[in-house]
C-alpha cells in the first residue's frame, strides 16, 4: 500500500507508466518545524510531510524563524542514501528555482535548515506563497522523486529595509516616449475681447462729442479751401495716405515698401504743409481763429 | 535589370544550397585526424550549406587565425583536444581579438577531456563560468535516456528550448528531443545583456563530478534551470559564439539516435538541432539589414514614402519646431538563403528615437508595407517645441539578432518671423488693434478740427 501510494506523485510527475522500476524512491518521518530565535529545540510549530500530498496550509516562515526540516529517505521500504536530495523552491509567478541540499546520512536521515537569510531576493518579495518541493533521485533503475510537499509563506520584517540589487540591463523594447510640448498660448473668449473692443471703439464717438458741445466744428473748411486749395487738399490727403502706409506695412508690406511710400508721403505733407500752414497762420493773424 | 539581377541570384542559389551573411571561410580544430570521422555529418552538413572547411590541428604550426592582419576566416569551430595547451595561435586573446574582426566562434567542450586553459580563460572574459574540474558532467535523474545511460544517467533527453522570453524570437524551436550525453554545465553571469542560453537544464538537473569518492551531491558546481548546456555570447559587433555543453551532442552517433525516454522510445533530432545552433552562430539566421531609411515634411497631402530601393535617400536637412514629420525605414532578416521581410517578436518592436543628448520622442516603429525582402516600419510625429540639432536614432538591440543602429542627424530651427499667426487671427489681441484705429481716426478729426475749426467762443461773445 505504501508502495503504491509512494508511487502515485511520481506517476503524476513523469507522465508515464515506469513498469519495469524495480522500486522507487520516497520518504518517511518528515517532520517540519519552524522554529522562532531563541527558543528551544521543542519549541514552535510541527508538521509532519506526507509524501503524496502537499500540506493544506502554507506554512510562515518569519524574520527570525529557522525552518527545519527531517527526513528519512527510502527505496521501496528501505531507508537508504540517495545521490540527490533536494529541497527546491519555486516562485510560482517567475519560475524561478532555488534548491538546497539535504544532508543525508548512510541510514538515510537527512536534514536541512532554513532561514530568510538563505532565500534569494525574489522569494522575500513574492506575492504569492513559495511552493517547496522535495527531490530525491540516484543513479540505477529506480524511479526517482519529486513532489510538491509544502507552500512557503515568507512573512518579511517590514521595519527591516530590503537591499534589493538593481535590476540587470537586457535587451528588450524600452518605454515609448512622447515629447510634452508647451501649452500653446490661449486667448480669451472671444466675447469678452468683442465687449472690450467695444467699449474701446465707443470713446471715439464720446470724443467727438465732448468736442462738439465745447463747440468744434469744420465751418472753415471752405475758407481754407478756397485760399489755399491745392496745398490743403495734399496736406490733408498725405495725412490720411501716411496712416493708408502704416494700415498696408501691417497687413502685407515690408519695410522696403513701405519706406520709399512713407518718404514720398512725408515730402508731400512737409511741402504742402508749410502752404497749407501758412493759410492758417493768415487767418489766425487775421483773428478768424 | 531586376529580373535579370534575380535570374543571377537565383543561379547562384542553385549552385550553393546556403550561406552564411558574412563569409563561408570556415576553420575546423580538431586534434585528431581520426576523430574527423565522428563528426562526419555535421562537416558534411556544414560543406552542403556553403561553408569552406579547412580542418587543422591545434599543434600545426601554420595555423594562425589571422593573415596580414586580418581574419583568415570566417568562422571557427573549436572541438575538444586532449591536450590541455592550444598553442600559440589559438590563445584566448587570439579569439577574442578574432571576435572583435566579427569572426564568429562555436567552442564545443567534452567532459572526459580538460579544458584548455586558453578556452577557461576566453570563457572567464565573457562571463561563462564552466566547473574547474575535470570530468564533471551534468546529469539528471529524471529526464535520461535509459538505453544508453540506464546506470549513469548522464544523458539526458530534452524538449526544444522554448523562447528566452515572449517578446524574443525563438531561433531554436523544433520538434523532438535533443540527446544531450555527458555535458559541462555552464553558467551565465548576470550582468551583461550579451549572454544568452539557448539551452537550458531541466529543473532536477545538476552538475558533479563522478570521480568524487562521496555517494551523495553535496555541494554542486549548479543545478537546475541555473546550469545551461548551450549558451551563446552576441558582442555588441555582432560577433557571435556558442558554446555546447557536448561536444558528443555534434558527433553522428546521436544526430538520429534510438534513445528511451521514461520508458518510451523516442529518436533523437540533434541533427536539426545541431544546424539551428551552426547557422545562427555563423551568421545564417538572425541577421538583419537596414535598408533606405527615409524621412520627409509631412505637409497633410498623403506623400506616400518612396520605397524603391533605386532611388537614394534624399532626406532634408532642416525642419522647423512643430513640423509634422514622416520617418520610414527598411528592415531585411536573412534567412538562411536569402533577406526576408523583417517581423519582430509579439510584444517587440522597432523603435525611433528623435533625440538631441537624450531622447524627446521614443516611438513604436510600425510595419506598414512588405516588399519582396524586407518590411518598411514607420512613425510620423510631430517635432519637438525645441530648436537644436536632432537625431533620427535607431538601436535595435535583441538577443539573438544582429545590433542594428542608425543615426540621421537633421537641425530642427525656431519660428521664423513670419511664421507665426498674424494678430488679427489672435481674439486677445482685437481689443489692442481696436485701440489703435481708434486712435488713428481720432488723430485724423482732430487734425481737421485743428485746421478747419471756426472759432466758437468769439461767436458767442459777438452776441452778447
Amino acid at each position: 500500500m505504501r508502495l503504491l501510494s509512494s508511487f502515485l506523485p511520481s506517476l503524476l510527475l513523469s507522465g508515464a507508466c515506469v513498469v519495469s522500476a524495480a522500486s522507487s524512491w520516497s520518504f518517511d518521518d518528515a517532520t517540519l518545524t519552524v522554529q522562532p530565535k531563541g527558543a528551544g529545540v521543542s519549541a514552535g510549530a510541527k508538521e509532519k510531510l506526507n509524501p503524496i500530498a502537499s500540506l493544506p496550509k502554507a506554512v510562515s516562515l518569519g524574520a527570525t524563524d529557522t525552518l527545519k526540516l527531517l527526513l528519512t529517505t527510502t527505496e521501496g521500504k528501505k531507508a537508504k542514501r540517495p545521490h540527490q536530495a533536494f529541497l527546491t523552491l519555486t516562485d510560482p509567478t517567475t519560475g524561478l528555482e532555488e534548491s538546497f541540499i539535504l544532508s543525508v546520512k548512510d541510514s538515510g536521515k537527512g536534514k536541512v535548515d532554513l532561514a530568510q537569510k538563505d532565500l534569494p531576493i525574489q522569494f522575500l518579495t513574492s506575492s504569492k506563497p513559495i511552493q517547496a518541493s522535495i527531490v530525491i533521485g540516484a543513479f540505477g533503475s529506480s524511479t526517482p522523486y519529486k513532489s510538491k510537499v509544502f507552500d512557503l509563506n515568507v512573512s518579511r520584517d517590514e521595519n527591516v529595509p530590503l537591499a534589493i540589487p538593481e535590476k540587470p540591463v537586457r535587451y528588450a523594447a524600452a518605454k515609448e516616449i512622447h515629447h510634452i510640448f508647451k501649452e500653446e498660448p490661449r486667448s480669451p473668449p472671444s466675447i469678452i475681447s468683442l465687449v472690450f473692443v467695444a467699449a474701446v471703439i465707443g470713446t471715439l464717438p464720446v470724443l467727438l462729442g465732448v468736442w462738439a458741445t465745447l463747440g468744434a466744428n469744420a465751418s472753415h473748411l471752405g475758407k481754407a479751401l478756397g485760399n489755399a486749395p491745392i496745398s490743403h487738399a495734399l496736406f490733408y490727403g498725405s495725412i490720411i495716405a501716411m496712416e493708408g502706409i502704416f494700415f498696408l506695412y501691417y497687413t502685407s508690406w515690408n519695410l522696403f515698401q513701405t519706406l520709399p511710400a512713407a518718404g514720398v508721403v512725408g515730402l508731400v505733407a512737409f511741402l504742402s504743409g508749410s502752404r497749407a500752414l501758412t493759410e492758417v497762420q493768415e487767418r489766425r493773424l487775421a483773428g478768424l481763429r | 535589370m531586376r529580373w535579370l539581377f534575380s535570374l543571377l541570384s537565383l543561379a547562384l542559389l542553385g549552385a550553393v544550397h546556403a550561406v552564411s551573411f558574412t563569409g563561408s571561410r570556415l576553420l575546423v580544430v580538431l586534434e585528431d585526424a581520426k576523430e574527423q570521422e565522428k563528426y562526419g555529418v555535421f562537416l558534411g552538413d556544414l560543406t552542403a550549406r556553403g561553408f569552406h572547411l579547412t580542418v587543422e590541428s591545434p599543434k600545426e604550426s601554420s595555423l594562425s587565425l589571422f593573415k596580414h592582419g586580418e581574419r583568415a576566416y570566417d568562422h571557427v569551430i573549436l572541438l575538444p583536444t586532449k591536450s590541455k595547451g592550444l598553442g600559440p595561435a589559438l590563445t584566448a586573446g587570439n579569439i577574442l581579438e578574432f571576435m572583435k574582426k566579427e569572426g564568429n566562434v562555436l567552442l564545443a567542450l567534452s567532459s572526459e577531456y580538460a579544458t584548455p586553459t586558453a578556452l577557461q580563460s576566453l570563457l572567464l572574459e565573457l562571463d561563462i563560468h564552466i566547473p574547474s574540474d575535470k570530468g564533471a558532467l551534468v546529469v539528471d535523474h529524471f529526464n535520461y535516456d535509459s538505453t544508453s545511460a540506464e546506470e549513469k544517467h548522464d544523458v539526458l533527453l530534452l524538449p526544444y528550448p522554448k523562447s528566452l522570453k515572449p517578446d524574443v524570437k525563438n531561433y531554436f524551436a523544433g520538434e523532438g528531443v535533443i540527446a544531450v550525453p555527458r555535458a559541462v554545465g555552464q553558467t551565465l553571469g548576470n550582468d551583461s545583456p550579451l549572454i544568452a542560453p539557448v539551452l537550458r537544464a531541466p529543473s532536477t538537473a545538476y552538475s558533479y563530478n563522478p570521480k568524487d569518492e562521496a555517494d551523495i551531491v553535496e555541494d554542486p558546481f549548479a543545478v537546475g534551470g541555473q546550469l545551461n548546456l548551450v549558451s551563446t555570447v552576441q558582442a555588441l559587433n555582432s560577433a557571435r559564439l556558442t558554446v555546447v555543453g557536448s561536444s558528443e551532442m555534434l558527433q553522428n552517433a546521436w544526430f538520429s539516435e534510438k534513445a528511451t525516454l521514461a520508458g518510451k522510445a523516442v529518436k533523437t533530432a540533434n541533427r536539426d538541432f545541431v544546424e539551428k545552433v551552426s547557422s545562427w552562430t555563423f551568421k545564417e539566421t538572425g541577421v538583419l539589414k537596414v535598408g533606405k531609411l527615409v524621412h520627409y515634411l509631412d505637409e497633410g497631402v498623403s506623400k506616400k514614402p518612396n520605397a524603391s530601393s533605386a532611388v537614394p535617400e534624399n532626406n532634408p536637412k532642416i525642419y522647423r519646431v512643430k513640423n509634422n514629420v514622416a520617418f520610414t525605414v527598411e528592415i531585411s532578416e536573412y534567412s538562411n538563403t536569402h533577406l526576408t521581410p523583417f517581423v519582430p517578436a509579439t510584444g517587440d518592436s522597432v523603435q525611433l528615437e528623435f533625440s538631441m543628448l537624450s531622447p524627446f520622442h521614443r516611438l513604436n516603429l510600425k510595419p506598414l508595407s512588405q516588399t519582396a525582402n524586407s518590411t518598411i516600419f514607420g512613425a510620423s510625429f510631430k517635432t519637438p517645441d525645441q530648436h537644436g540639432i536632432f537625431n533620427f536614432h535607431i538601436k535595435y538591440n535583441r538577443p539573438f539578432l544582429t545590433n542594428v543602429e542608425e543615426k540621421r542627424q537633421v537641425t530642427v530651427r525656431h519660428f521664423a518671423h513670419d511664421e507665426w499667426p498674424r494678430s488679427w487671427q489672435i481674439s486677445g489681441a482685437w481689443v489692442w488693434i481696436g485701440g489703435i484705429w481708434v486712435t488713428v481716426a481720432g488723430w485724423l478729426a482732430f487734425v481737421a478740427l485743428w485746421l478747419y475749426s471756426a472759432p466758437a467762443e468769439k461767436i458767442v461773445k459777438k452776441t452778447q
